[in-house]
């Protein structure tokens, strides 16, 4: 029993710290090369075939920038 | 009934404490990690609802010495900063302890000394504990190792204030400052009233009415023997504070041979690094100071005198150590383990140390 995950991320809350990066394990997410109005590189979810929704990266967030949603497979 | 619960960062709890309390003003400045205690004041906008200033000062000096100004009238005031940003408070924090005033302060430490970095640390126990400022006073210290902590501290640290006309500081750290976890909040209390302030404070700088003579707010006093007798009545508080107000949690200590000491952040690590030493079989417990001033000497000395060792745990090269060598009068062998510089310890490099402790 797999999980398939998908992640919504409020790029404008995202100051880019990159902590939730260090805690994913599966490397899915990474900083975009685009910058929000405040001029922070905010995440961006880079292999969304490899995310399982195990949340690792909005438990750690220090904003809660990011809703992390799941289906079974 | 349920209390109404928060999702928060440390510092946010901090902001929606003071506002909940009757906080009458805040006054400070933004340093990494702790401008969202400032910028959370600043978006609840409590000077439409409860009437709380909120002020960005154009330096932290400035900030205490509003802090010092607005404790002159009796008010409920506070400030927030971090590291060298509470190292400019310092001549501030004597003066308020010096004229005998309730505020309270809260400091979000980060890794130093100097500028250092933005990652956390608790490298000014020092600093908070032994007097940053100059002069015989001490600052009554909370440490929290959690959100809800952030936020119950704030209400108790000003009813300690107010309760021994003295300073109080939450000595936090960049990870509980960061981290978000559930709050209980209270219903608002509502500020004073004038007149709850002229009974709760009689000593306030309040405009003089007919019925007393001048409050007379200062910390100078020129005529050295009746400095001695100020610092006596001083010295008084500080003793009561100490009988009365030392606060700790004690983990796992009863059948333990050995005890962690540690507060704030550290100390969750040694609660994960008690039990990754349980499941080995090494009866380990943790003693968590939650006041560091007053220290709970009485329960290290009760606790740890039995131990066979003791391991401090701090995100600094050793300054807690010495007091908790201080408790158990040097007879139990207290080492240090530490990562210092804004690099917090692992639960496993915490087992470590103190597994290379128990085979020395």
């Amino acid at each position: 029993m797999a999980f398939k995950g998908a992640l919504v991320i409020d790029t404008e809350k995202c100051k880019g710290c990159a902590v939730c990066i260090t805690g994913c394990p599966n490397k899915c997410i990474a900083l975009s090369k685009k910058v929000n109005a405040k001029g922070y590189n905010y995440l961006e979810l880079v292999d969304e075939n490899a995310c399982v929704g195990c949340a690792s990266c909005a438990v750690i967030c220090p904003d809660g920038v990011i809703e992390v949603y799941r289906v079974k497979e | 009934m349920a209390k109404e619960l928060k999702l928060l960062k440390g510092n946010q709890a901090i902001a929606e404490a003071a506002i909940r309390c009757g906080c009458d003003g805040y006054f400070g400045y933004p340093i990494t990690p702790q401008s969202e205690v400032l910028e959370h004041l600043m978006a609840e906008r409590p000077y439409l609802t409860t009437g709380m200033v909120v002020l960005q000062a154009e330096s932290e000096a400035a900030s205490i010495n509003m802090v010092y100004g607005g404790a002159a009238t009796g008010k409920k005031v506070m400030t927030s900063s971090s590291s060298p940003g509470i190292s400019l408070m310092q001549e501030g924090l004597s003066y308020i302890a010096g004229a005998e005033l309730p505020a309270l302060c809260v400091n979000v430490v980060r890794g130093g000394p100097g500028l250092g970095t933005i990652q956390p640390s608790q490298s000014d126990y020092f600093q908070t504990t032994k007097g940053g400022g100059h002069g015989d006073y001490r600052l009554i210290t909370l440490a929290p190792a959690s959100v809800q902590e952030m936020y119950d501290f704030v209400k108790l640290g000003f009813d300690l204030a107010f309760k021994y006309r003295n300073p109080a500081i939450i000595l936090s750290d960049g990870v509980i400052g960061q981290v978000m976890e559930k709050v209980e909040v209270d219903d608002y209390i509502p500020r004073r009233t004038n007149e709850e302030i002229a009974k709760e404070c009689p000593w306030a700088a309040m405009g003089k009415p007919a019925s007393r003579g001048h409050n007379i707010v200062t910390s100078l006093e020129l005529e050295a023997l009746k400095q001695e007798k100020i610092n006596d009545r001083i010295q008084a508080k500080y003793r009561e504070c100490e009988e009365k107000e030392a606060r700790h949690e004690a983990i796992h200590c009863d059948d333990a041979e050995y005890i962690f000491v540690a507060y704030g952040s550290a100390a969750r690590i040694c609660q994960k690094a008690v039990e990754l030493a349980r499941a080995e079989g090494i009866k380990v417990g943790l003693i968590r100071p939650i006041t560091l001033w007053p220290f709970p000497t009485k329960a290290i000395r009760e606790i740890g005198g039995r131990m066979k060792k003791i391991l401090s745990v701090e995100m600094s090269a050793g300054q807690m150590i010495e007091d908790i060598k201080l408790a158990v009068d040097c007879k139990v062998p207290v080492e240090h383990f530490g990562r210092y510089g804004g690099v917090i310890p692992t639960p496993i490099e915490v087992l470590e140390a103190l597994k290379k402790l128990i085979n020395k």
